[in-house]
C-alpha cells in the first residue's frame, strides 16, 4: 500500500492502513514534536493528537495538494496549543521580529551548544529552522505549514541561519547566497 | 557552497542528536493511546465512529455572495476533481475560538465538521459534543449523556427544501407552542445566524426545558431549521455553546 492508498482507506476507519500510515510519519513528527515542545510530554500528546485529528478530519484534507504540510501544520499548531497552554516562556511573535532581530540575539550569551542555542531563538525563527532541518521542507511548504508568506519564511531562515552561524563562526564571514 | 553544506549538516546532525531518543518508547505509547482513542470496543459503542459509508467527497470551489452564504460549485476536470485554493484555507480542520461560558472567557479548539451530504460545516468542540449524521436530520450532542432527570441537550440541523423561511418559521412556531406555550413572538435576527428566531421556556425551573429555533435561508428556495434544546440552568454553559458553534454554521452547495 502506498501514501495515496493509505489515505483512501483511512476515510473508511481502516486500522491497518492507518497503522501503516502512523508507521510512516510518526518518526519525524516526534523528532519536530520534540524539537518544538522541548518537552517529551508535550511532544508525546502533540503527536497523538495530531493523529486522532487526521484520522477524524481527513475529509478535510484537500488531495489535490501535498498531504504532508497538511499534517505538519495540524502538529505544529498543536504544539503550539501545548506551548500556550504550559506557559512557555517562548511566543510566536509575528511583528516584532522584522524590526527587532536583536531579540533573539540577547539570549545567546552563554550558550556554546548548538542545539542549546536554535532553541533560545524566538518562536519565529525557531520554528521554521525547525521544520527545515528535521523535516527538510522547503521554504514553500514551510510557509503553507505555518500559514506564512514565503518570503517572510525565507527572511526568517536567513536570520536564523545567520544568528547561528555567528555563534559557530563568530571571526568568520560566509557567503549568504546559497540560499 | 561546501562551508554552507557543512553548517547545514551540522544543523540537521545535531537537531537530529537531540530529538532522537527514546523514539522507540513514546511510539508505542502513542499508539496505544491511538488504538484506546479511536479503535477500542468502549468508543465503538457510543456510537463514535466513522461513518463506513461516507461519499466520496468532491472538492469544490468556492463563490461568495453578497448575502455572506458561500455557494460552491463543483467541477469536474479530466482528473475527476477541481479546487480552488481558498478552500483549504477557508475551511481549516481545526481553530481555536474564545467564547463566553458562564460569563467567563474561554479558549476553545474545535473542529471541522460537515452535515449529511456536506450540506454546511461547522465547528465543533469534539471533546464535548458530536455530529450525527442522520437522514432527515443532523444532531448535535453530547459525548457524554446527562445524568438522569435531565432534559436532551440537542441542536438540530434540517433542511427543508421547499418552504421559504418567512413561511415556514410560522409553522414551526405552531408547532413549537405545544410544549412552549410562552413561546416568544417571532425575532428577526442577524447573529449568530441570519434569519428568524424562536425561544421559549417551558417553566421557571434550572431543569426547565429550553428551546431556541432559528430558521434561515439555504440561498435557494428552501430553508434549514437549527434547533437548540437545553435546559435552563445550562443557557450559560450548552446555550451559550450552540450559540459559538453556530456562528461558525456556513452553508455549502
Amino acid at each position: 500500500m502506498d501514501k495515496n492508498e493509505w489515505l483512501l482507506k483511512i476515510r473508511f476507519g481502516d486500522k491497518e492502513a492507518f497503522h501503516h500510515f502512523y508507521e510512516a510519519y510518526v518518526e519525524y513528527a516526534i523528532r519536530t514534536a520534540t524539537a518544538i515542545t522541548r518537552s517529551r510530554e508535550m511532544a508525546k500528546d502533540a503527536v497523538q493528537e495530531t493523529f486522532i485529528r487526521v484520522f477524524r478530519q481527513i475529509e478535510s484534507y484537500n488531495p489535490d495538494y501535498p498531504f504532508d504540510p497538511w499534517f505538519y501544520r495540524i502538529l505544529t499548531n498543536e504544539c503550539m496549543r501545548l506551548l500556550k497552554k504550559n506557559s512557555s516562556s517562548s511566543k510566536f511573535i509575528h511583528a516584532d521580529i522584522e524590526n527587532n532581530p536583536g531579540i533573539a540575539e540577547e539570549s545567546l550569551d552563554g550558550l556554546s551548544d548548538l542545539y542549546d542555542v536554535i532553541q533560545s531563538l524566538e518562536d519565529a525563527i525557531r520554528i521554521p529552522l525547525i521544520l527545515k532541518y528535521v523535516k527538510g521542507f522547503t521554504e514553500k511548504e514551510i510557509a503553507e505549514v505555518l500559514e506564512l508568506n514565503q518570503n517572510t519564511v525565507k527572511t526568517r531562515l536567513f536570520k536564523g541561519r545567520k544568528l547561528l552561524r555567528n555563534q559557530l563562526f563568530p571571526s568568520r564571514e560566509e557567503d549568504e547566497s546559497s540560499e | 557552497m561546501n562551508q554552507v553544506n557543512n553548517f547545514d549538516k551540522r544543523i540537521s546532525d545535531e537537531i537530529h542528536a537531540r530529538t532522537v531518543q527514546d523514539i522507540r518508547g513514546m511510539k508505542d505509547e502513542i499508539w496505544n493511546g491511538l488504538e484506546k482513542e479511536l479503535f477500542s470496543d468502549e468508543r465503538l459503542k457510543r456510537g463514535v465512529r466513522r461513518d463506513m459509508n461516507k461519499r466520496k467527497r468532491v472538492l469544490p470551489i468556492i463563490i461568495t455572495i453578497a448575502s455572506g452564504i458561500l455557494i460552491v460549485f463543483s467541477l469536474q476536470t479530466s482528473t475527476g476533481t477541481a479546487v480552488m485554493k481558498g478552500i483549504k484555507e477557508m475551511f481549516v480542520p481545526e481553530k481555536e475560538i474564545i467564547q463566553n461560558i458562564e460569563g467567563m472567557d474561554e479558549e476553545t479548539d474545535v473542529q471541522l465538521n460537515e452535515g449529511t451530504d456536506a450540506e454546511y460545516v461547522l465547528y465543533i468542540d469534539e471533546t464535548r459534543y458530536k455530529l450525527i449524521n442522520g437522514e432527515s436530520e443532523d444532531i448535535i450532542t453530547t459525548i457524554d449523556p446527562l445524568p438522569e432527570g435531565y432534559p436532551e441537550v440537542t441542536m438540530e440541523i434540517k433542511q427543508v427544501l421547499d418552504t421559504q423561511p418567512d413561511v415556514l418559521v410560522k409553522n414551526i412556531e405552531s408547532v413549537l407552542k405545544q410544549d412552549f406555550p410562552e413561546l416568544r413572538e417571532i425575532e428577526e435576527v442577524i447573529e449568530p445566524v441570519r434569519g428568524f428566531q424562536l425561544h421559549g421556556a417551558a417553566g421557571n425551573e434550572a431543569k426547565s426545558k429550553i428551546v431556541n429555533a432559528y430558521v434561515i435561508s439555504n440561498g435557494k428556495d428552501g430553508s434549514f431549521v437549527i434547533t437548540q434544546y437545553y435546559f435552563l440552568e445550562a443557557a450559560e454553559g450548552h446555550g451559550a455553546r450552540f450559540h459559538h458553534m453556530l456562528e461558525s454554521f456556513e452553508i455549502v452547495e
